[in-house]
């Protein structure tokens, strides 16, 4: 199923909700329910906050098969931002060398079991899959 | 929906789902701590990084002024998103099992 979503944060309660009417739906466990979310929220704002001018919604796609998920989130008029480019994250680090922001796509990597990202036509496309442990 | 506000034993309560949206209201409650606090998770679904963004924020703050954050009652979702974020060595973190 597939639905578009105002680019804002306030979009996420109602993508929460489009994506556990599915995942209910079809009995997709709770392990995969949370990082589903999880991830959802990161690309989604992610896309929002790069690109906040940008007028056009983000498409959200949401599948289930064997009780696992694929997920994918098109952002359309945009510039390429691969998102499977893992960060360099100092998770170790002291409190006080922290600055707050920059997990998330640390984060994703940990949370999914794999990553794509497509760019064509300034047309960016993220797809992640989850399956049960 | 997100809610956090002090309880009865002066722990903070945090209940919802803590996400980008709601960030704003979370950070405006946060920055009027001044002391060490404990922060009650058991009514917390959900953590997004710009939650954690918050806590870290706090926490350093009041870690330069010698005092912190105890969060308690962390289910185990959020537990492994501390976890992967290397949270558990900068904040006295304690799950409903130990």
């Amino acid at each position: 199923m597939q639905k578009k979503f105002h680019r804002s944060y306030d979009s996420l309660e109602e993508i929460f909700r489009f994506a556990e009417q599915i995942f209910a739906d079809k009995n997709v466990g709770q392990s995969i329910r949370f990082p589903a979310h999880f991830v959802m929220e990161e690309l989604f704002t992610n896309m929002v906050k790069y690109n906040p001018d940008n007028s056009n919604d983000i498409l959200l796609g949401v599948e289930t098969a064997d009780g696992g998920i694929m997920v994918q989130l098109t952002d359309f008029d945009v510039d390429e931002f691969d998102v499977t480019i893992e960060q360099q994250v100092e998770i170790d680090a002291p409190i006080e060398e922290r600055t707050p922001g920059g997990l998330g796509l640390h984060l994703i990597h940990k949370m999914v079991d794999s990553l794509n990202y497509d760019y064509a036509d300034r047309q960016s496309t993220v797809t992640f899959t989850k399956g049960p442990a | 929906m997100f809610q956090i506000d002090y309880g009865n034993d002066g722990q903070i309560v945090c209940s919802g789902r803590l996400d980008a949206a709601q960030c704003e209201k979370a950070q405006a409650f946060m920055d009027a701590v001044a002391e060490a606090r404990v922060l009650d998770f058991s009514a917390l679904e959900y953590i997004s990084s710009a939650g954690l963004g918050v806590l870290l924020k706090t926490q350093k703050r009041l870690v330069e002024s010698g005092t912190g954050l105890r969060i308690i009652n962390v289910n185990n979702h959020i537990r492994d998103v501390f976890r992967y974020s290397g949270f558990h060595t900068i904040f006295d973190i304690e799950t409903p099992a130990s």
